[in-house]
């Protein structure tokens, strides 16, 4: 089987299972994006290609992922291999005010930029209402710029392969899960450590394009600054100040297709992965996970920019449990044979494991 | 082309006419006061060179939007007792039709002359009609020259035939005619008289009771037709086989009765008036024939035609052998009846009645063509000019539908344009019909939601296409809200048949300015939304059309850069490659600029492996610079 472009474009394009994590992009005038859309504009002549190696949903193996990154084999069956459950939050005002909730990516990102531990940082810009687009920020007032979830999948990673071509500087990245495995696959390649931080943010799923054609017929919505999706709630907007809410049975049917057999909300390949409490918006989990992962958070935190709490342990089989659900819908599918989930390489034991996590 | 030999006054002098000149030098000779056409190939040029002379010929020439306006302008000054004249190719005569049918009722005054150029073989055409079903459909007379002599004089002759019957009249040109050049002997010129006024006891109304009429008319006209100097017959009067030709063909016909030396045996019937038949003298032509070959272009119109004749007096002609198509004797380049009638099939016809060997070739020269590789010619696939506006707009279109997603079809038009159905644009255009059809199909797709068609519509028109009949097909998305994408390709120029004026360019054909009619105007008074792209900015057009795509309703993108070929646009500067950026097949791209997007002037240099761009060939539109993924392609100024 050969792995390159007619793979890319029949096993994932055409099957509609791209995340737009766009790490494919930027290699080649063939692939291009619009609209969180990735289409071969063009038939590429090659049979082999980068656009494939890279991508998470061609194929995606936890075990040697695991190995790359963590050097050993995985020591949490649900929440991926980690050294520290917290919680955390900014204490730069700026950030905290700007963050989605307690601004830890923000602060991590503006930390790695001003400590010199990376010269660029590619996150997400764009408000919560329009499409966003990717930022390729090397200052402050950039980072800040970007901060807040915007809740669909913005090919953040496009730059990523023309930043690695040109330039010598080192990167942190912003990403999604997807993208934080894909960022991992490019690694794999450039074995010249460039990728110096990578910050994943938990997500359970992303929404597809024509969530803004839905916002588009909702003039009230048009001019929200924040969007949220609190544990079990209703779409919350925060337009001039006011709150407002969308039922979630509306919003489910505008899920990125990709999304469902996502079996990674968490960013388990990430240095360190942040997500909401669900319990106290000013604050954010922060799972520390490498080693470079660990020497960023204890140096922001030495630095002024984070202030990090152990996790309240009663919490902890809520987050489980939500992760495990998710992870074991997606087995489902990839037992029953589901060709969406068939990018899936998971090991027997590993999936015994997912199961048999909490039942003890 | 001769301005010069065209309008002197000079009567007996012989001159080198093409067909198309030679026509309009018969408008002149009759006293033509006014002329109106689309163009068309390979019509075009008649009035492209009746215009120019309008001024001081003191008669009125017109670039019309349509056929069918051209027709009724020139009825207009028909009715007003001026001869006029029309001129357009066969796919210009279905649009001009349903005024022309009604004309045949309501009858004409001065002399009407609606010129039609065929095009056997489609050199520079999407399809291959026989404008000789269309007059007898309308019930008008139709006359074919032979020659370019001819054209010419049957022109005039058309005219007098006109005001005699009250009707218009067809002259039925072909492609070996219009673009043939021969001598012609000038006849002296009458300027058009000063009198032109609409009587008041005059009426032109199409009504069904003049059917009847109309068959009368055509009686005398096939009378006249009895008498025309265009029918004649050469050869022995008592030769059994006989050859019924019409158009160049006979021409073919007379040479390949010489080379056989059959001329002691076969006769060869001239036909200029084919429709109606004067029947008396094919009846008296026909007596003491017993085979009888047709040699005529498109279909076997004349065949038929006089086969039916046959029929009705088969018991006073007697038995008789008919070759031609329907025998299989006479073949176009395919089927019978399909392709052009050459030298070499009427050879082989004439052989077959006289019944002798033809050595098509002589064996020097069938030996020379062997020596000839063909084979070895690189094929050469029609493509858009290297920096053709089109081709961006392709390529932006094509991109934006894959990154769309949603197996978005792509309706085409006629024009340049049209080659986005092939490679050069990328196999972009997934229909073809007639001028102004892409939008009436786009129209009914986007209603088809109800019966769960997704799929986004776009159409892909031309500028000169826009006026001549997109207009009403806009109206009807607009009206019936059909969710269309009319994509116009302005290049500013009727670039496809020599780069007429249209309503939007500001000019008249008789050179003088005109009031522009900018699309953007109209289609904003329909209420469409609409936008103007410059197509050489690919990234900004790849974006419009997504985004236009994914919005309700019909709208309207006017994709705006001129033809290049336009004297007005100068080259200033042109791309080269830095070959020191440019990698070669290292660089993954596979060769991207020369492959894919493939302008014929970024070449391979295959010593260096690099892309190259040909000096001469670049006109410096610059998409290449913008599409090579290295950066490796940059301008460089002409001094
Ligand atoms: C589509 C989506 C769904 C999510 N779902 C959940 C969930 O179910 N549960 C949960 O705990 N957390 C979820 N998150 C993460 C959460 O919303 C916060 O982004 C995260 O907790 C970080 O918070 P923060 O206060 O540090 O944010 P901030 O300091 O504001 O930083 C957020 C960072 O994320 C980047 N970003 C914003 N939008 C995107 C995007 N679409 N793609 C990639 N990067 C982006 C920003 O540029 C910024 O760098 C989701 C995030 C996304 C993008
Ligand atoms: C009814 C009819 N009339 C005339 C023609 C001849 N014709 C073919 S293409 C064309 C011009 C199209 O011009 P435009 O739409 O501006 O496109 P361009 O060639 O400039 O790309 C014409 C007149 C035709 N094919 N059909
Ligand atoms: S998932 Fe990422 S790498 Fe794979 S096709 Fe989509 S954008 Fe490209
Ligand atoms: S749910 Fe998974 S695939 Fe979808 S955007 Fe989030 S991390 Fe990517
Ligand atoms: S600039 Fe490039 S694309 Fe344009 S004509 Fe020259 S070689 Fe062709």
């Amino acid at each position: 089987m050969g792995r390159g472009p007619s793979e890319l474009q029949a096993q994932v394009l055409a099957a509609d299972l791209c995340t737009a994590c766009g790490a494919c992009l930027g290699h080649c005038p063939y692939l291009k994006t619009l609209g969180e859309r990735v289409a071969f504009i063009h038939p590429c002549p090659r049979d082999e290609g980068r656009c494939f190696e890279v991508c998470p949903r061609a194929s995606l193996d936890p075990e040697s992922l695991d190995r790359q990154v963590l050097g050993a084999p995985r020591r949490h069956p649900v929440l991926g291999g980690h050294d520290g459950l917290y919680f955390a939050r900014a204490l730069d005002a700026d950030v905290r005010a700007r963050g989605q909730y307690g601004g830890v990516a923000t602060a991590l990102t503006l930390f790695a930029l001003e400590s010199g531990l990376a010269g660029a940082a590619l996150v997400t810009g764009g408000t919560p209402t329009r499409q966003p687009h990717a930022v390729v920020a090397r200052d402050r007032d950039a980072v800040l710029a970007a901060a807040g979830t915007k809740y669909s999948a913005c090919p953040t990673l496009e730059p990523l392969a023309g930043l690695l071509r040109e330039g010598g500087e080192a990167l942190a990245v912003v990403g999604r899960p997807c993208q934080v495995a894909a960022a991992r696959k490019v690694e794999a390649h450039e074995k010249n450590g460039r990728l110096a931080a990578l910050i994943g943010i938990f997500c359970f799923w992303a929404l597809a394009p024509a969530f803004y054609r839905f916002l588009a017929g909702r003039p009230d919505l048009q001019r929200a600054i924040k969007m949220d999706l609190p544990k079990d709630g209703d779409m919350a907007f925060v337009v001039n100040g006011r709150a407002a809410s969308v039922p979630l049975d509306e919003i489910r049917p505008l899920i990125r297709a990709a999304c469902q057999t996502c079996f990674d909300p968490t960013a388990e390949w990430a240095d360190v992965s942040v997500g909401s409490t669900e319990y106290d918006p000013a604050w954010n989990t922060l799972v520390v996970r490498t080693a470079r992962g660990r020497d960023l958070v204890e140096r922001a935190g030495a630095a002024g920019a984070l202030e990090v709490r152990p996790y309240p342990p009663e919490r902890i089989p809520i987050l489980e449990e939500a992760v495990q659900r998710k992870k074991l819908r997606v087995l489902d599918a990839l037992e029953s044979g589901r060709p969406e989930a068939a990018y899936l390489r998971i090991p027997a034991a590993q999936r015994d494991a997912v199961r048999a996590h909490g039942r003890a | 082309m001769s301005l010069h030999a065209l309008s002197t006054d000079a009567p007996g002098e012989v001159v080198i006419l093409s067909g198309n000149e030679a026509i309009a030098r018969g408008g002149l000779e009759a006293g033509l006061g006014y002329a109106a056409a689309y163009p068309g190939s390979p019509s075009s040029e008649v009035l492209g060179s009746l215009a120019p002379l309008a001024r001081d010929g003191g008669f009125y020439a017109e670039w019309s939007t349509n056929e069918k306006v051209a027709i009724e302008g020139a009825a207009a000054a028909s009715f007003a007792g001026v001869r006029a004249m029309t001129v357009m190719k066969a796919d210009g005569l279905n649009v001009a039709l349903d005024p022309l049918t009604s004309l045949a009722y309501s009858g004409t005054k001065g002399g009407l002359v609606v010129v039609v150029c065929d095009d056997p073989g489609a050199h520079s055409s999407t399809k291959e009609e026989d404008t000789r079903y269309l007059a007898r459909a309308c019930h008008l007379p139709l006359l074919e020259p032979a020659t370019v002599e001819e054209a010419k004089e049957m022109t005039r002759w058309a005219f007098d035939l006109s005001e005699a019957v009250g009707l218009p009249v067809f002259l039925r040109s072909v492609t070996r005619i219009a673009h043939a050049r021969g001598s012609v002997v000038l006849g002296a010129l009458r300027p058009p008289p000063r009198t032109a006024r609409y009587d008041l006891k005059d009426r032109f109304i199409t009504l069904s009771v003049f059917h009847q009429v109309l068959h009368q008319r055509i009686a005398q006209a096939r009378a006249r037709f009895e008498q025309a100097p265009f029918n004649r017959c050469e050869g022995p009067a008592d030769a059994s086989r006989l050859v019924i030709a019409s158009g160049p063909s006979f021409t073919y016909a007379r040479e390949a009765v010489r080379l056989l030396g059959a001329g002691d045996e076969v006769r060869v019937l001239k036909l200029g008036t084919t429709w109606p038949l004067p029947e008396d003298l094919l009846g008296a032509q026909l007596r003491g024939a017993r085979q009888v070959l047709f040699l005529e272009e498109i279909e076997p119109f004349l065949e038929t035609e006089v086969k039916s004749y046959w029929a009705q007096h088969a018991a006073a002609l007697g038995p008789m052998t008919f070759l031609g198509k329907a025998s299989g004797h006479v073949a176009g380049s395919g089927d019978p009846g399909v392709g052009e009638l050459t030298p070499e099939i009427a050879l082989r016809a004439v052989g077959a009645l006289a019944g002798r060997e033809v050595a098509l070739r002589s064996e020097a020269f069938a030996r020379k063509v062997e020596q000839v590789k063909l084979g070895e010619l690189a094929p050469r696939a029609l493509a858009f000019c290297p920096g053709c506006p089109h081709r961006a707009s392709f390529w932006a279109i094509k991109a934006a539908l894959e990154l769309d997603g949603r197996q978005g079809v792509v309706l085409g038009d006629i024009g340049c344009y049209t080659l986005g159905a092939m490679q050069t644009g990328y196999f972009t255009l997934k229909t073809v019909h007639a001028m102004g059809s892409g939008v009436g199909l786009a129209s009914g797709f986007g209603k088809l939601d109800l019966l769960g068609f997704t799929q986004p519509v776009v159409a892909v028109i031309g500028d000169s296409t826009f006026y001549h009949a997109v207009v009403p097909a806009l109206v009807n998305a607009r009206y019936n809200d059909s969710p269309v994408l009319v994509v116009v390709l302005d290049n500013a120029t009727t670039a496809m048949t020599g780069h007429q004026p249209h309503p939007g360019t500001g000019r008249h054909a008789m050179g003088d300015l005109a009031p522009a009619l900018p699309i953007e105007a109209i289609a904003r008074g329909l209420g469409l939304p609409t936008e103007v792209q410059d197509p050489l900015q690919v990234d900004e057009t790849v974006e419009s059309v997504y985004r236009l795509l994914r919005t309700d309703g019909a709208k309207l993108l006017i994709l705006r850069s001129p033809c290049v070929l336009l004297p007005s646009v100068k080259r200033l500067r042109r791309a080269a490659v830095d070959t020191t950026r440019c990698i070669g097949e290292a660089c993954g791209c596979g060769r991207f600029c020369n492959r894919a997007f493939s302008c014929p002037a970024l070449v391979w240099d295959r010593a260096l492996e690099r892309a190259r761009v040909d000096e001469v060939l670049c006109s410096g539109c610059g998409v290449c610079i913008d599409l090579c993924p290295r950066e490796a392609i940059a301008f460089q100024e002409l001094a």
